[in-house]
């Protein structure tokens, strides 16, 4: 109330004697709202500390002397100012001699956005003068000076996530971190011209190597992704260019890049502004086929006919007319076993172009575009999302990164199990994340079994494991992500550096895949590593974030678990492979077919479950006593629904959706399973 | 500028063009124009496939692009760059039909049946060193919306045919300083065209706007206002106001550096980065009407974006004083198609304009924070 009462007095007295004109007349001023009538001193505000330059001839002088150390507000950002158009200047030392302290011309919001705020920590031991300017008008306005207890800011937190950089000397544009030898380890691609540079791993660090292309089409400009399109073992490579899209096919001995595929080969000056390319077995026929976001017309994609040979088609998956698609992913959302594809839409204006889409598998070769019904249909900017399970509960969530916040921030999307989404930012630490990006990817960078987001220009933002996030900085922007050294951390190659990974404590688990039915990489294959404390899924894919080719080997992080129980892989087929307690810290490689989760196996031990089909308990019966094994229920993707410590003959299976599963008891290493179908 | 105008209608031969148009409400009027010689636009049937079929230009060699009387040459006051390329423009309505001004900062309300005419050429193609038209781009509106047609030239320069699938044609030039280039020219294609022509997803021009027009230009029978023609001709209804917030010329160093540089920004890149536009979604606002601000034009404001191979110091759209610790700059200056900008319509850097933004931004004495 007092200060109040004495901003009330200042206002009187200004109006009485408007002595304010000059430095050296500046009126002496406390914390409070004040009233400038006309801008029209005689000494104009120098030298200049806000922007727009030159142009005021009157100023309007103040002085302010705080009694503290203090967090000091000036604002004209006040609703009586709406419409009004003001320009401020801090100074300290003496009038004649000013030095700025700070400015600001346009820093509001209200009206116009042309009103002025200005934040500063002010010192007892200093004078400031604020003085006004007339460098737009000189109409009066109110403004408001405010103190609040000033708070050192907290000392800086060690770095979350430490890397170690090391200049990487390689031409071109870097566009892959991906496995280009044959040896399941990741390697550097850069792309110059009809030159595809590779920094490839080795036991005596990345050896550079140049591989020639034919000349091709288009560059890498957009988007490049990395697979092995013909089958021939060699990892092949799409390049998304700014008017095509080509796919560059390695030799059979892999010596070279000896044939491409266009768009321009399926018509003269098929005009394609690509943004992300991705490689995945769209008509799921074992084959893959490449998909390139148009920007501003209908998706592309090219459908694989064998002998590298592709047919191009455009439209139906994403057939805005003036396009608006930036980031295409391909992921399973719905568990179903067939692969969705989300975009990431992006558009100035007013517009239903900007809405993001999810494709829906239709299971048979055909999409429904499904965004709105199943919640993620957001006008936000983005040209890129996060895809992962970052609670662990079995689905796939997304973090829909911001590229600008003109239409929308942030927002934490958790997959609610049954196809749909909930936004659940606010509570998370992700709300009020004010760094926005084109690039947004997830991985585990600190192996902790939490995914982390990549993103921001110069963030990885860490999972807590509760679903709050700590917003850390790293000093590189997005790049490929890949284990570069094969020590199970994953390392980043931006700003002309890799970025190794310091490491830390916790285990890990390396997985690749290799298709037979389905695709030769496995892109679209989905992992899930079961541990003690943690079931956590991963997909193969070819193309995330919005530029680059990350590895195709799936990573986990395994905190301090020391045990794998087992290894699920479900195959772009539905077919599943299970591998029980492989080693921790190691690369595991699963080859499509070579270990079937099936209950045809003569078992050692003798298992049955009945009644078939059961409803409510389901009784076990068997040669050995099982009481105090652990059982898993798994469905016929593969996904484990059920896990208990067995302390009775039957388990209670009510809870289950009808539907066939596969009952498993561990007895030592073995795995003992049998088949039952729920009503 | 002005002397590529006089030079492309100072025909002898060309008849005075009649500085009254038939009244919009005076049916009776007969026109008397020989029909074989009459500009041809029917609307239902737009595009045709031969720039020859509209009558627009007339004579023997209609690669001298000598315009028919019912054409009303117009320039904007600062140009967009387009790798170099001489241009002209010409407005074409029906008998009777006016546009309206709207704002000094959007186009012309224009009436139905409109066609806007732009004539791509270089003077002096190598190897031979001649004249070379390159494309006739169209924009003519028909029930409310504005449609894209594009004509392209042939090598023989005797015919120009409807294309708009997009197209490239490497060529050597002479530019007027009297340096050698060799530009990769690209012809749009219709995604292309409404990329940059277009608000909220609907088509519209750029370069007719009050703005950009309200300046002198030279026509055949003398120096006149260009607003004050169009309205002359009853191409624009005569009640626009009598000041408009008018660009300059950013070639014209006899104005402010601030001044050119808002015109450059305007015609270069306003017409994705403004309200409502193809990246509005970015925070600069380089359309005249809002370029007036250093919030607007990027001083010390952050990017949202970072672009490959971009030096990590590098924070700002423009770094205040530090032309080359700024992101505009350095798209400007990229080669990279997907770094440079703009990002479509030209594949050689500006120089010139690259010097101007440089001096500008060089110019200005706050410090980013």
């Amino acid at each position: 109330m007092k200060k109040i009462y004495l901003s009330f007095l200042t206002i009187l007295f200004l109006g009485a004697l408007s002595a304010q004109n000059t430095c050296t007349e500046a009126l002496e001023i406390t914390a409070g709202l004040h009233t400038v009538d006309t801008v029209d001193g005689t000494e104009i505000p120098l030298p200049i500390c806000a922007g727009n330059g030159l142009g005021a001839s009157n100023g309007e002088w103040y002085l302010y002397q705080p009694t503290d150390t203090f967090e000091v507000e000036i604002t004209t950002d006040l609703a009586q100012n709406s419409g009004g158009d003001t320009r401020l200047h801090v100074y300290t030392g003496e009038c004649g001699n000013l030095v700025c302290v700070d400015g600001d011309d346009d820093g509001g919001d209200i009206g116009n956005g042309y009103l002025s705020i200005l934040e500063f920590v002010a010192y007892p031991e200093e004078a400031y003068y604020i003085a006004f300017d007339n460098r737009w008008n000189g109409n009066g306005f109110d403004f408001v000076l405010s103190e609040v207890e000033f708070v050192p800011p907290p000392p800086p937190v060690p770095a979350l996530f430490p890397f170690t950089a090391q200049p990487l000397d390689l031409e071109g544009s870097l566009r892959g971190v991906v496995d280009m030898d044959g040896d399941y380890l990741d390697d550097v691609v850069s792309i110059e011209n009809d030159e595809v540079h590779l920094g490839i791993q080795s036991d005596f660090g990345l050896l550079m190597t140049s591989l020639p292309s034919v000349s091709p089409d288009n560059s890498p400009s957009w988007s490049m992704a990395a697979g092995d399109v013909d089958g021939n073992g060699w990892n092949d490579l799409v390049y998304g260019g700014g008017s095509g899209a080509t796919i560059l096919f390695r030799s059979e001995d892999g010596t070279s890049f000896d044939n491409q595929y266009s768009d321009e080969d399926y018509e003269e000056d098929f005009y394609l502004f690509s943004q992300r390319s991705n490689m995945v077995d769209i008509n799921n026929d074992g084959a893959l086929d490449v998909f390139v976001c148009h920007d501003v017309e209908p998706n592309t994609y090219f459908i694989n006919q064998g002998d590298q040979t592709m047919e191009f088609f455009q439209g139906g998956l994403g057939d805005d007319d003036n396009g608006g698609n930036y980031g295409s992913i391909w992921i399973d959302y719905d568990n179903d076993c067939d692969i969705d594809m989300f975009i990431a839409k992006c558009r100035g204006g007013n517009n239903v172009i900007k809405i993001n889409e999810m494709h829906r598998n239709n299971g048979d070769g055909t999409y429904t575009e499904v965004g709105e019904e199943i919640g993620l249909a957001d006008p936000v900017q983005t040209w890129s999302s996060a895809w992962g399970d970052f609670d662990n509960d079995g689905d796939l969530d997304l973090f829909v990164g911001a590229s600008s916040f003109t239409d929308g921030e942030h927002k934490m999307m958790i997959n609610n199990g049954d196809g749909t989404f909930s936004d659940i930012t606010e509570g998370t630490g992700l709300e009020g994340f004010e760094a926005t990006s084109i690039e947004w990817t997830t991985h585990d960078f600190d192996n902790d079994g939490y995914l982390d987001i990549m993103g921001g220009t110069g963030h990885i933002i860490k999972n807590e494991g509760d679903m709050t996030f700590t917003i850390s900085d790293v000093d590189f922007w997005n790049g490929p992500v890949g284990d570069l050294n094969n020590d199970g951390f994953l390392d980043v190659v931006a700003n002309g550096n890799v970025h190794y990974n310091d490491g830390n404590e916790n285990n890990y688990l390396k997985v690749n895949t290799i298709g037979t039915e389905s695709n030769w990489n496995g892109i679209g294959a989905r992992i899930t590593v079961y541990s003690e404390s943690f079931a956590q899924i991963r997909e193969i894919r070819s193309g995330d974030g919005f530029r680059y080719m990350s590895s195709l080997n799936a990573h986990f992080g395994l905190g301090e678990d020391t045990q794998i129980d087992s290894v699920v892989v479900r195959w772009p087929t539905c077919n599943v492979d299970v591998i029980y307690n492989p080693d921790i810290n190691s690369t595991l490689v699963v080859t499509e077919g070579s270990s079937p989760l099936s209950a045809d196996t003569e078992p050692e031990v003798s298992l049955k479950v009945y009644p078939n089909p059961a409803e409510g308990d389901l009784f076990i019966d068997s040669s050995e006593n099982l009481i105090g094994n652990r059982i898993d229920i798994f469905d016929i993707q593969g996904k484990r629904v059920e896990s208990q410590i067995l302390n009775s003959n039957s388990i209670d299976v009510s809870k289950l959706q009808s539907g066939n599963y596969i009952l498993q008891v561990l007895i030592g290493e073995t795995a003992v399973e049998s088949k039952f179908y729920k009503k | 500028m002005l002397l590529i105008v006089a030079a492309c209608t100072k025909d002898e031969d060309e008849p005075e063009i009649d500085p009254n148009k038939p009244n919009v409400t005076d049916t009776t009027t007969t026109d008397t124009t020989d029909m074989a010689t009459a500009v041809h636009v029917v609307l239902d049937s737009l595009p045709y496939p031969n720039l020859a079929d509209y009558n627009f230009f007339i004579g023997d060699n209609m690669a001298d692009l000598e315009p028919n009387d019912e054409l009303l040459l117009y320039e904007p006051i600062t140009q967009l760059f387009t790798d170099y390329a001489k241009k002209t423009r010409y407005v074409w309505m029906p008998e009777g039909e006016s546009a309206n001004y709207v704002s000094d900062f959007e186009s012309f309300d224009f009436p139905n049946g409109t066609v806007l005419i732009k004539n791509f050429y270089y003077e002096n193609v190598l190897p031979s060193n001649e004249r070379r038209v390159m494309e006739t781009r169209l924009l003519f509106k028909r029930e409310g919306e504005w449609e894209f047609a594009d004509y392209i030239w042939n090598d023989e320069q005797t015919e120009a045919t409807f294309d708009l699938s997009g197209s490239s044609k490497q060529i050597d030039v002479i530019l007027d300083n009297g340096e050698s280039l060799s530009i990769n020219y690209k012809v749009p294609n219709d995604s292309q065209c409404i990329t940059c022509h277009k608000i909220n997803e609907s088509a519209s021009p750029n370069g007719p706007k009050p703005q950009n027009l309200n300046a002198d230009l030279a026509y055949q029978e003398g120096v006149m206002n260009q607003l004050m023609k169009w309205a002359e001709r009853g191409f624009l209804e005569p009640t626009y106001p009598a000041e408009i917030e008018t660009m300059v010329d950013w070639e014209d160093e006899s104005q402010t550096l601030q001044n050119r540089v808002r015109a450059y920004l305007d015609a270069n890149c306003g017409h994705c980065h403004k309200q409502d536009a193809h990246c509005s979604y970015r925070p600069i606002r380089l359309a005249f009407e809002e370029n007036d601000r250093d919030n607007n034009i990027g001083v010390c404001v952050p990017f949202d974006e970072f672009v490959p191979g971009q030096p990590m110091g590098m924070e700002n759209i423009i770094d205040a004083g530090n032309a080359e610790n700024s992101m505009l700059i350095y798209r400007m200056l990229a080669e990279e198609e997907n770094v440079q900008m703009p990002l479509i319509g030209k594949s050689v850097i500006h120089q010139e304009g690259v010097e101007l933004l440089t001096d500008y931004i060089n110019s200005l004495e706050q410090t980013c924070n």
